[in-house]
């Protein structure tokens, strides 16, 4: 069963993101971080000090722990919509 | 007063000597006193280093000390260097290469000069080449003219100085006044009468050590000696891979660049906010954040790929010469003041150690820097 | 965009935009500036415009209410700036932010602070895992992306945004595995009065209970997350009793349950930052939710020209904060002389009234919302109180030994708080640590807030440059 709830909308276009060099398939205009989600990556980074495995946990761009690499640049899954061929890197951010 | 120290702060008590403002300068001049033998008492309008002392950039560069203070930096900065020893503990002391940059004709002819005469003074700077600092600095960019260089650098993570001093001074002896503003000074017949709220302890040898507030506190004695507020921004980025190993300048000394262990990187260089010393404000200026942080970038290209997270500023006092104010007052006797250093850090250690001779009865090993010559005429 | 507004509004959630539509009513040029990217805020956060509703979403009539809101801000003229964070606010107001076109800034007269709430989770072993995210979180995944949490979910924690998610979770075809509630039924029924005060309101409470507890999902009040480990791809989770005020009871009891996610909040935590970096006059209030600006009956701040409003205030919920957000949009116009006290009163007096009744119900969330004491006694050694920089309460409680006297001071020799999220996620539960020596959350104090707002990338905030563009002041003295 998918994470995506089918019967309460209708999704724009199917687009292929590139996750850490995997495609993951998404749709344009989703939220990275749910478009991740629904792909169960969860850890996206660690935490710098002990290391440990992070993930979405606010989904306002509050907690930073869901912070990623977008085309080469830091940002927040959470944040950004996808798009068609975006390259996303997780645990490379810090 | 702080909630730990209420209970046990008796009123009226006699202290051998009294130390106002507990920043490196005060806390440094209290324990070495504590050590020699005197009782102490080292009081702060908030805690022990958390003004100037404890958010500045922490470095350890004698690039941007001022040549007549060489003598005096390379002490401080062999006192951090071996801290452990004297202040025992490590508020994250790290020595590494300091580089100094030029990028245009004229910084590089004012780097010349500025080496020439930090050089004079003993400093170990050398001009290198562009090579040489891409060995010691992989992360430095491609565009410097001219690269000067002082194996003698490095950092303290600042944050930590006041845990550490505050441990020495309570393992010395010395006691702690927090969170306990004083707003004047009784000078009567063998010592003096610490005006604040609830206690009035006295001392029979002042220690005056407020930084950019010491002109209020020479005012409390009748001293009128204007003291200049630079209100500094420093910003700091996010934990991130190795960017940079050195610490890094330009000519004008409008640049501190370093990456503690812990992966962030601060960036400062005393570009200017605004403050308010008497009300206790502080604010940045977001063109000068944006300017410092465009010199970094440009400094050490791969910091365009991290992110800052958090820029504050400190109050940093300067005379109208621009050097210390360290010694006894003249006129008031048994008074003394220590402030005004420019980079301040770096040697604070070292001064507070030589007005502490002096305090004891020793002969300081370096001269101190007369008051004197600073007094506004009525 | 507008280069030079009267007014900016900061945050173009329901207070916002209820300023905005007020200052518009009169004629004062406004700009609406959020770094989302339309209006709504946190409760009416829209679909990606990708996307075509079909049917009513998981959670409810607030997607309609959005939509109206976004209708009349765009009818309305009032210009925004959307993508836009505001990082600096200076105290001549000038507003810096970073957006797609790189750093800009305006220079206001007046500033109508509506920045919201941030979710507060108080910390249990294993909160950093990933699969463990906030309930108010979950709403936004839910009603923004029509995304389930979970397959399989444990939902806990207190105050209405339980209800509302695992309903929606239900409703989505997501499977409840458990509802822990702080709260036991004794709670929810003596507030259900100020809560039915609001009919119609997505947090229908008891209604919601029943219809889960007819789904058969394990509705278990007095229960708190203690624990949650990681499972293969998934989580397991304890669950155990505590007492009326959140100190565990019963540990022989405990129960572990496998799920995919674990959804847990304790409420919200106003959004100050903006205004207590304009020195604006603060106190703690718990109920509201925390630090609170000190507002007079108009919705004016401690200095001239500052307004704040909505959740941002303290927690009072969507209604009262697009009425507050009206009022201040009306003061505002009364200050820059654009309507007289007469119209000003005549106008604010309805919607104060109707504000009375929406903070009558935004109080009983709030005290639904609080999480009880016991909890913060409960945090063991191990568990790390700060995500970012993984400091553990034993650390805090060394630096208290220590000396550490307030939160600033234990935040520089800790770290605890220096990390990317600025200390939003650690602030509260630190502060509360700091106030069980301290004896109160004012002598706690808060921490000092800087710049910038939210961290930003230096490539974009650096922009193109020449080293000539560098605005070197003049050499330090040699
Ligand atoms: C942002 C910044 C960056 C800097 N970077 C560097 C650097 O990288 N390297 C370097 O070497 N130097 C640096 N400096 C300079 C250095 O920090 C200072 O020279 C040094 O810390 C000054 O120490 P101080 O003890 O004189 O003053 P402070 O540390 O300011 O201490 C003065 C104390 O007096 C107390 N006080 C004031 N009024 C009263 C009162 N009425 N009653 C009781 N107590 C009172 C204050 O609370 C304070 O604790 C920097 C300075 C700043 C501001
Ligand atoms: C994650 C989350 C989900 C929630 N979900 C619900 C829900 O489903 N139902 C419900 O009844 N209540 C919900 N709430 C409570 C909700 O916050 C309020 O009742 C309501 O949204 C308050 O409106 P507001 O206008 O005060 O603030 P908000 O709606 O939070 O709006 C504040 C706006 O300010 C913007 N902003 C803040 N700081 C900056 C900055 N520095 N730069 C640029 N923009 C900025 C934000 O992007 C946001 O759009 C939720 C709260 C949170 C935190
Ligand atoms: S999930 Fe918290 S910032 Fe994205």
């Amino acid at each position: 069963m998918s994470l995506r709830i089918a019967n309460q909308v209708r999704r724009g276009p199917a687009v292929t993101l590139s996750v850490d060099g995997q495609a993951v398939e998404a749709f344009a205009g989703e939220s990275l971080a749910a478009a991740l989600w629904a792909a169960g990556r969860r850890a996206l980074r660690q935490s710098p000090r002990a290391g440990t495995p992070r993930g979405v946990f606010c989904m306002m761009g509050a907690c930073q722990e869901c912070l990623v690499r977008v085309d080469g640049q830091r940002a927040l899954a959470c944040q950004v919509a996808v798009y068609a061929d975006m390259r996303v890197e997780t645990g490379a951010a810090t | 007063m702080s909630v730990n120290d209420k209970a046990r702060i008796p009123g009226g008590e006699t202290f051998d000597a009294a130390v106002v403002g507990a920043g490196v300068m005060g806390a440094t001049t209290a324990l070495f006193l504590a050590r020699g033998g005197m009782r102490c008492a080292l009081i702060d309008a908030g805690g022990v280093c958390r003004e100037a002392s404890g958010v500045n950039a922490g470095t350890l560069t004698l690039h941007m000390t001022r040549a007549a203070l060489i003598p005096y930096a390379m002490r401080g900065w062999d006192m951090w260097k071996n801290a452990p020893d004297w202040l025992g503990g490590d508020p994250g002391v790290c020595t590494t290469d300091g580089l100094s940059l030029a990028f245009t004709a004229q910084e590089a002819a004012l780097l010349e000069e500025r080496v020439e005469a930090r050089r004079a003074q003993g400093a170990p700077i050398e001009i290198v080449t562009a090579s040489r600092a891409r060995e010691i600095e992989p992360g430095l960019t491609d565009d410097a003219r001219l690269v000067a260089h002082c194996p003698m650098d490095g950092y303290v993570t600042a944050n930590l100085t006041g845990h550490t001093y505050r441990r020495a001074l309570v393992e010395a002896g010395v006691r702690l006044y927090e969170n306990a503003p004083v707003t004047g000074i009784e000078a009567g017949d063998g010592g003096f009468r610490l005006a604040m709220a609830g206690v009035a302890p006295r001392a029979r040898r002042l220690v005056l050590a407020g930084g950019v507030w010491l002109e209020d506190m020479l005012a409390w004695l009748g001293l009128r000696i204007p003291i200049k507020a630079l209100v500094n921004q420093l910003i700091v980025t996010e934990r991130v891979q190795p960017v940079m190993r050195s610490v890094l300048g330009i000519a004008s000394g409008l640049l501190s660049l370093k990456q503690f262990a812990n992966g962030t990187v601060l960036v400062g260089g005393g570009w200017q906010g605004k403050g308010d010393r008497a009300r206790h404000t502080t604010e940045i200026v977001p063109d000068n954040l944006i300017g410092n942080l465009r010199l970094a970038r440009y400094v050490v290209p791969a910091l365009a790929e991290t992110r800052i997270v958090r820029a504050w500023l400190g109050f940093e006092a300067e005379t109208s010469d621009a050097l210390p104010l360290v010694g006894p007052l003249r006129g008031i006797a048994e008074a003394y003041a220590i402030g005004c250093v420019h980079s301040g850090y770096t040697s604070g250690p070292y001064f507070g150690r030589l007005l502490a001779q002096r305090i004891l009865g020793q002969e300081p090993e370096m001269p101190l820097f007369d008051a004197d010559r600073l007094l506004a005429t009525p | 965009m507008i280069r030079d507004p009267e007014i900016l509004i900061l945050g173009a959630g329901p207070a916002g935009v209820g300023a905005a539509l007020a200052l518009a009513d009169h004629g004062v040029r406004a700009l609406v500036v959020d770094s989302g990217f339309a209006a709504g805020g946190q409760v009416y956060r829209p679909m990606p415009d990708t996307f075509a509703p079909n049917g009513t979403p998981g959670l409810g009539p607030d997607q309609e209410e959005g939509a109206r809101q976004r209708r009349l801000l765009a009818d309305s003229g009032v210009a925004t700036a959307f993508g836009r964070l505001v990082w600096s606010i200076g105290t001549d107001l000038r507003v810096d932010a970073l957006g797609p076109d790189g750093p800009e800034f305006w220079r206001p007269k007046g500033l109508v602070v509506a920045a919201g709430a941030t979710e507060r989770v108080v910390p249990f072993p294993g909160w950093t895992l990933p699969g463990v995210m906030g309930l108010a979180a979950a709403t936004i995944l839910l009603k923004s992306q029509c995304m389930l949490p979970g397959r399989r979910v444990v939902v806990a924690g207190c105050g209405p945004l339980l209800f509302a998610v695992a309903n929606a979770v239900v409703k989505g075809g997501g499977q409840v595995v458990a509802l822990a509630d702080l709260a036991g039924p004794g709670t929810w029924l003596r507030a259900m009065p100020a809560l039915l005060g609001r009919p119609g309101d997505l947090l229908q409470g008891g209604a919601w209970m029943a219809r889960l507890a007819a789904k058969g999902v394990p509705l278990m009040f007095r229960h708190t997350v203690r624990e949650a480990r990681a499972l293969g791809a998934g989580l397991k989770v304890s669950l155990g009793a505590v007492d009326a005020n959140g100190r565990p009871m019963r540990p022989a009891r405990d129960r572990t349950l496998e799920a995919d996610s674990l959804v847990v909040g304790h409420g919200l935590i106003p959004s100050t930052e903006a205004l207590r970096l304009l020195g604006a006059e603060m106190y703690f209030d718990a109920e509201a939710g925390g630090w609170v600006p000190r507002l007079d009956d108009d919705q004016r701040a401690s200095r001239a020209g500052l307004y704040a409003a909505g959740d941002g205030t303290g927690v009072r919920g969507a209604v009262g904060a697009f009425l507050a957000g009206r009022i201040a949009g009306l003061t505002a116009a009364l200050d820059l002389g654009r309507i007289d006290a007469g119209q000003h009163a005549r106008a604010a007096g309805p919607l104060r009234r109707r504000l009375a009744q929406a903070r009558r119900f935004g109080r009983a969330m709030s005290r639904l919302m609080a999480p009880p004491s016991g909890l913060y006694d409960a945090l063991d050694a191990h568990t790390v109180v700060c995500r970012c920089e993984d400091v553990t309460r034993a650390e805090v409680n060394q630096a208290l030994e220590s000396g550490a006297a307030d939160v600033n001071q234990l935040k520089s020799w800790t770290r605890c708080g220096m990390g990317p999220c600025q200390g939003r996620m650690c602030g509260d539960t630190v502060a509360q640590i700091v106030a069980l020596r301290t004896g109160s959350r004012a002598a706690a104090g808060a921490w000092t807030a800087r710049v910038p707002l939210r961290p930003l990338n230096v490539e974009a905030l650096a922009g193109d440059f020449d080293y000539d563009d560098i605005p070197l002041p003049t050499a330090a003295p040699l």
